[in-house]
């Protein structure tokens, strides 16, 4: 039996953050797994900053991930998984999307958006172990960029941590999608899972 | 198997769920006939599970044009017998305000539920007001769940209390309820269906003084039995750990956190807990029994101290000697969380924190500088960016004329545009409340001397627009009112209006028009723009700003995210912008200095336009003084 396990997903507006969490969380109930989670919308889907939390398993009883317990954190997008640094735990495995989305501030010269070097050496302190992969690259891969979110789901499962079963999961994107796409994406899950075993290796 | 939804008379099946679906279900599970709202995050959710398939369940849904009037709907269907509620955010509770504080003397007769969605921490609103305190003033019960789930069975329930008490519930939903996630465990979905009677009665819905004072008792009376009841309510739980020194009284979702903070602490059969599901009216027995009990009580609970000042005040009626902590640990401002109750909780029995907190503050302080600031933008192609270029062109011009050093003064309102108040466009100067644009602009008239400019959107000015509208009007104020009408109640994720020509049941209605609406309140000066044209548009509010007396521009382009929607659908090609690099001067950023389009981002020292961002609304390509900018050719 599950007790606690935590996934945080944080990214930009338009990157398809909870779309992810709506698939895991139908997955899970699939596993007969209890559920919990939060999400930021309204404001943040005009482009600003996406955080959404999937939490599974008995113990947990509140929509927010404690500091420090993030069991494994989704990073869309290099500085938002940043942002998120003190929801993680030494004990998690991260998944990291290498492409940045910056935003408007920087292109007008009001701030500045940091190395991936500078990100990775933060994150690298508060985790466990942090897989980087290009996501978007992996999506046209399989067969379109609209998959990024599904290629970065499977790296997910790819670190074989998650109490939900792979076939679940991809019951859940084959529900979920449309018969003409549900192929792509699959594909892209799978492309996004093999290379995390790969790099875990 | 069947696909379960919303709507499955399924009892015991597991669904996932967003919490404002789950509200939604369990009015469905109760049987609602009528519900009726204003849209607003974190509420809307609510209504349009409800407008989904109020059809198939064969009920009335509306989307009202403000909340007074969707709770007017909701109380006048109580009062002929039928299951209704009004839902809306917590600022909405202030519109509604006026009908309520009478509408507690009437109480219910079919059963009549205000869902209130208050938002801590005002993720997406003006303040983080707590609304547990107008059911205080208005002797309303309250029910604030801990969980998705128990929302929906609080939602259901709440019906039949209303019915068995005869009064109006409120259930208060904060953001990370609402906009929580969880399974849920379906109840039974009631399948009856009441015809609505309207019963002519003076003594209880005529409120003349005579009627005030005669139900005023009668009210109070159904509050006292609310009151008993409220120490056998399932939604309130007392659980004493022997020898226990502190309890902790967690009031909704804090009680959660609470949960969670003293398992994390691994203490949690050391610590006495209650429940409390209903703030207001408190189960008075319960609190006295878990003062007694121990030597200290911590009160976990968002925003403000409501429950903390009446354990307080039950302390000292009782001579209960027991210290009772609250916003001393905790805080005022914001959500609550695991941690931060956890903090308190340490501070309280010197327990031995479960992780460094010290250590990810340091990391967190470390990392902060080095983020990029990532506020919501208006969304490339959207028409307020073309609004709010044209609105400040035309008031630089004009405010010359009134002195050198005169600017024009913006008051705003409540809607996307609230996001022009950001550099580049910095085109807001007030933002408080709906139609809160006008109203301020009515008063600046006669006390500054400077253009006065002030914007609402379409949705924003049929709910609160139209009486300071009239007021400019009537009392000579010489202002200019903007309306940025987009077609759509956009930031809230596009609800139908009156100026849609749709309903909430997705029915056809007679499309409404500001301008028709202004020139019959006797507004001399109105006009229609398209923004996407700069000039003709700067030029028009130039004639209205100059124009004597007050002026109204209906600025109309459909919001982006639509049209983009529908050209999609219409597989109309989307033909964007690009700049061609041997015009453009690369230093010059106009075209990022004036618009702030997200489209248009640096690569490399050049301008560039981003083609997947990029909706192709032209207006670059309007300011920039190289003609560098232009459309792809097909």
């Amino acid at each position: 039996m599950t007790k606690e396990f935590n996934v945080l997903i944080t990214g930009v507006g338009g990157q398809g953050v909870i779309l992810m969490s709506e698939l895991l969380g139908e997955a899970a109930v699939k596993d007969k797994l209890k559920v919990r989670g939060s999400e930021i919308l309204g404001m943040a889907v005009r482009g600003g900053s996406v955080t959404s939390a999937i939490r599974l398993g008995e113990d947990v009883y509140g929509p927010l991930i404690p500091t420090g317990k993030c069991s494994a954190l989704v990073g869309m997008e290099p500085s938002e998984a940043l942002r998120n640094i003190t929801c993680l735990s030494k004990s998690s495995l991260d998944i990291l999307n290498t492409a940045a989305t910056v935003p408007f501030t920087v292109t007008l010269g009001q701030s500045s958006y940091p190395s991936l070097e500078t990100i990775m050496e933060k994150l690298k302190k508060a985790a466990e172990k942090i897989i980087q992969l290009d996501a978007a690259k992996l999506a046209l891969a399989a067969g379109s960029l609209l998959t990024t979110n599904v290629v970065m789901l499977g790296a997910l499962f790819g670190t074989e941590r998650l109490p939900i079963k792979v076939a679940t999961i991809k019951e859940a994107i084959e529900e979920r999608f449309p018969a003409k796409v549900a192929p792509v994406n699959l594909k892209a899950f799978d492309l996004g899972y093999e290379t995390c075993q790969r790099a875990l290796k | 198997m069947k696909e379960l939804t919303i709507t499955s008379d399924t009892p015991g099946e597991r669904l996932f769920v967003l919490g404002n679906e789950a509200i939604a279900r369990g009015a469905i599970e109760a049987g609602v006939q009528v519900a009726a709202a204003y849209p607003g995050t974190p509420s809307s959710e609510i209504l349009e599970t409800l407008s989904g398939v109020a059809k198939e369940l064969d009920i009335y849904v509306e989307w009202s044009t403000n909340e007074k009037v969707a709770f007017e709907v909701a109380l006048a269907a109580s009062i002929c017998g039928v299951r209704a509620m009004a839902s809306m955010k917590h600022v909405g509770v202030n519109v509604a305000h006026d009908a309520l504080m009478t509408a507690n003397y009437i109480g219910a007769k079919g059963g009549l539920v205000l869902l209130s969605a208050d938002d801590p921490w005002a993720w997406s609103s003006q303040n983080e007001q707590d609304n547990r305190y107008i059911a205080l003033q208005a002797y309303m019960p309250v029910l604030e769940p801990s969980s998705v789930q128990e929302a929906k069975d609080m939602m259901a329930d709440a019906f039949k209390l209303s019915e068995q008490f005869r009064q109006l519930f409120m259930l208060r939903s904060v953001t990370r309820i609402g906009h929580a996630r969880s399974d849920i465990v379906l109840g039974e979905i009631s399948r009856e269906k009441r015809q609505g009677k309207f019963v002519k009665n003076r003594d209880w819905l005529v409120y003349t003084p005579r009627e005030a004072r005669i139900n005023k008792p009668l009210m109070l009376e159904r509050f006292d039995a609310i009151k008993k009841a409220a120490n056998t309510l399932p939604y309130n739980q007392l659980k004493l750990a022997r020898g226990a020194k502190l309890g902790i009284i967690g009031c909704g979702l804090s009680y959660s956190y609470s949960m969670e903070a003293l398992k994390w602490l691994g203490i949690e059969d050391k610590v006495s807990i209650l429940k409390i599901g209903t703030p207001h009216p408190l189960p008075e027995e319960l609190v006295i029994e878990l003062l007694k009990s121990v030597k200290e009580v911590l009160v976990t609970e968002e925003v403000d101290p409501f429950v903390e000042l009446q354990v307080k005040a039950i302390a000292g009626e009782h001579n209960i000697a027991v210290k009772i902590h609250g916003k001393d640990l905790l805080p005022r401002v914001g959500e609550l969380s695991t941690r931060k109750v956890t903090e308190a909780v340490i501070e309280l029995t010197g327990a031995k924190p479960p992780v460094d907190f010290a250590r990810l503050d340091k990391l967190a302080e470390e990392t902060t500088p080095l983020l990029p600031w990532r506020p919501p933008a208006l969304c490339a192609g959207c028409s307020h960016r073309a609004s709010f270029y044209a609105i400040k062109t035309a008031s630089k011009r004009v405010a010359r004329d009134y002195g050198q050093d005169v600017e024009a003064i913006y008051p705003g309102d409540i809607g996307c545009y609230c996001l022009a108040v950001n550099p580049p466009l910095e085109g807001v100067d007030t933002t408080i409340c709906m139609g809160g644009s006008f109203g301020i602009a009515n008063g600046l008239a006669h006390v500054v001397n400077a253009p006065i400019v002030a914007h609402l959107g379409d949705s924003t000015f049929f709910h609160a627009g139209i009486p300071p509208l009239i007021n400019a009007v009537y009392n000579k104020a010489n202002i200019t009112m903007v309306i940025l009408d987009n077609s759509a109640t956009a930031m809230t994720g596009f609800q139908p209006h009156p100026g849609t020509g749709q309903t909430a049941m997705g029915n056809e209605a007679i499309q409404l028009k500001p301008e028709d609406i202004a020139r019959a309140c006797g507004v001399k000066f109105v006009e229609v723009v398209d923004p996407f044209d700069l000039k003709a548009a700067a030029k028009t509010i130039e004639a209205a700003i100059r124009f004597e007396g007050p002026a109204v521009v209906v600025s109309r382009r459909l919001c982006a995210m639509i049209d983009q929607r529908e050209k999609r659908k219409r597989k109309e090609p989307i033909i964007p912008y690009y700049i061609d690099q041997d015009k453009c001067s690369g230093k010059c950023n106009a075209c990022i200095e004036l618009l702030g389009c997200p489209a248009i981002i640096k690569e490399n020292g050049k301008t560039i336009i981003d083609q997947a961002l990029c909706t192709g609304c032209g207006i670059c390509a309007q300011v920039c003084p190289y003609k560098a900018i232009i459309e792809v050719s097909q």
